[in-house]
């Protein structure tokens, strides 16, 4: 019963320690819903909502080079949205398909494989996947994954003169689709 | 690839989340239980154990099954602590805490390595029974009667999750809700078969968000679905000349989790099922003090038998202690 007790008295401390000892864990046990988003200059240079989206230049899975500007030259607006050809992509990435591509045919839809650094493995990727049509950029030095603090789900939309209108994580989709539907 | 979320183990955790457990032992000691069990009559229990868990591929939202990219490496390792406790005659408390190494390399683009502490989990046990249940043989009907448990688990959100500030998703060690799950366990010992049962039904609680991946973006509140798990096992136990026992056992796993809610909106694309088989094979000294085990659980990478979750391996060594 003693060894027990002991067992047990270690067991709490450690627990203790652990908590106390990481800063991080306090926002999942007790999170904070408040705003802290931080105040961006509108039309300054950045990721953020309201900013200038970074002018970026990529190739895709096919090699045929895209850019920003190139793009919105002639549509209402750019979605980029970062994969790693996982569960969740994919579920997001079907949903992007069936939902948001039909509807929104004067938008350009750009995916960002930032994982597996290569065209050809890119391209394998997103055969297997079912998602020939799509066009991905393969983020071979992760240029986009820092311009636009990119991850996984991570969806940013860039309007027609060039400023961000959204960036988080996709979700359900219905915020995003919400920003399509006010473009300017 | 894997989802963090879930990890497990997503991911998660997935976390952390849907790994085997080589922490058990039974009614009797010395079984091969997949929850952590204190054996009647003991004061207490002390279980180690060391996951190792491999990705392949994943499950998408239609049940198909696909590949990682060619020279992805994904895997994550887990060291949980488990102490258990009995309270009362029929009442039993235990707590598991893990410890995650994620180590990823995703193709030929991206390498990232993590560890923490995962997320806790805290157990109370009732057992509906004043003996041991275990015979040799069946010599009238209540002989059949199996040990019974309800337990409820509260999984607390120690670990590091994508609401945290991580720079990768592949970097979480936990999922970032609390759960509460309601479990019964049954399980019968007919020396040398044994079978159990245990289903499991979990709620998580809602939540607010405020930061994704460590970038702060327009708050909204954030609930996992319901989760439901059948774990159905049968086994065989080997009595070796030093009274020493060798237990086999078969598990069948399925595992469901409803939609997530987005300040109350059904998220489509969220969800999971997964289903698995377990091996477990646990080496039991004669007074049933200590058990070491060892569990290999496999999904198979085969369309249907999962949707919109990683299909992993996951290899499980252990030991447990059990104080009387």
């Amino acid at each position: 019963m003693s060894y027990a007790r002991k067992w047990l008295a270690a067991a709490g401390l450690i627990t203790v320690l652990g908590l106390s000892g990481c800063q991080d864990l306090s926002d999942d046990l007790s999170p904070d819903g408040g705003d802290q988003r931080p105040e961006v200059a509108a039309g300054s240079a950045g990721s953020q909502v309201s900013q200038l989206a970074p002018l970026f230049t990529a190739v895709d899975s096919l090699g045929v080079t895209h850019t920003l500007a190139g793009e919105l030259a002639t549509v209402d607006g750019v979605v980029l949205y970062f994969t790693m050809w996982c569960p969740t992509c994919d579920s997001h990435m079907s949903h992007i398909r069936s939902s948001l591509m039909v509807n929104f045919p004067n938008v350009t839809f750009l995916i960002v494989d930032y994982v597996t650094g290569s065209m050809a493995v890119s391209r394998a990727a997103q055969l297997a996947n079912g998602y020939a049509g799509f066009t991905v950029l393969v983020d071979t030095a992760l240029s986009l994954h820092k311009d636009f603090d990119g991850g996984m789900g991570v969806t940013v939309v860039i309007d027609s003169s060039g400023i961000v209108q959204f960036n988080e994580d996709y979700k359900d989709g219905v915020k995003v689709r919400a920003t399509l539907e006010a473009l300017p | 690839m894997k989802s963090v979320v879930l990890k497990a183990a997503l991911f998660a955790g997935a976390a952390t989340l849907f790994s085997s457990q080589a922490q058990a032992a039974s009614c009797c000691g010395g079984g091969a239980s997949s929850a952590l069990v204190l054996p009647k009559f003991s004061t207490a229990m002390v279980d180690v154990s060391f996951d190792i868990e491999q990705y392949d591929g994943f499950w998408n939202n239609t049940g198909h099954h696909n590949s990682d990219p060619p020279g992805s490496d994904l895997s994550q390792y887990r060291l949980n602590a488990g102490y258990a406790h009995r309270i009362a005659s029929r009442w039993q408390a235990s707590v598991i805490m893990p410890y995650v190494w994620n180590n990823n390399q995703h193709s030929r683009g991206l390498s990232t390595n993590s560890d923490g502490l995962g997320d806790t989990r805290i157990n109370l046990w009732y057992e509906a029974f004043d003996g041991v249940t275990c015979v040799w043989k069946v010599r009238k009907p209540a002989d059949l009667k199996p040990a019974a448990y309800f337990g409820t688990t509260l999984t607390v959100p120690t670990g590091v999750s994508l609401y945290d500030d991580v720079a990768y998703d592949t970097d979480i060690t936990g999922l970032g809700f609390y759960r509460l799950d309601a479990t019964i366990f049954l399980e019968k010992t007919i020396y040398p078969w044994n079978a159990s049962l245990l289903l499991s039904y979990g709620k998580y609680l809602e939540r607010a968000v405020n930061r994704e991946r460590g970038h702060y973006v327009e708050p909204y509140d954030k609930n996992l679905g319901d989760r439901q798990l059948v774990t159905v096992s049968a086994g065989y136990t080997v009595f070796l000349d030093s009274m020493n026992t060798v237990t086999y056992t078969l598990a069948l796993s399925d595992l469901k989790e409803d939609e997530a809610t987005i300040d109350g909106r059904i998220n489509e694309t969220s969800g999971m099922k997964k289903r698995s088989a377990a091996l477990i094979a646990a080496y039991s000294t004669m007074d049933r003090d200590w058990v070491f085990k060892a569990t290999w659980n496999h999904a198979l990478d085969r369309d249907g038998w999962g949707e919109n979750f990683p299909t992993t391996n996951v290899l499980t060594l252990g030991v447990s202690h059990v104080l009387r």
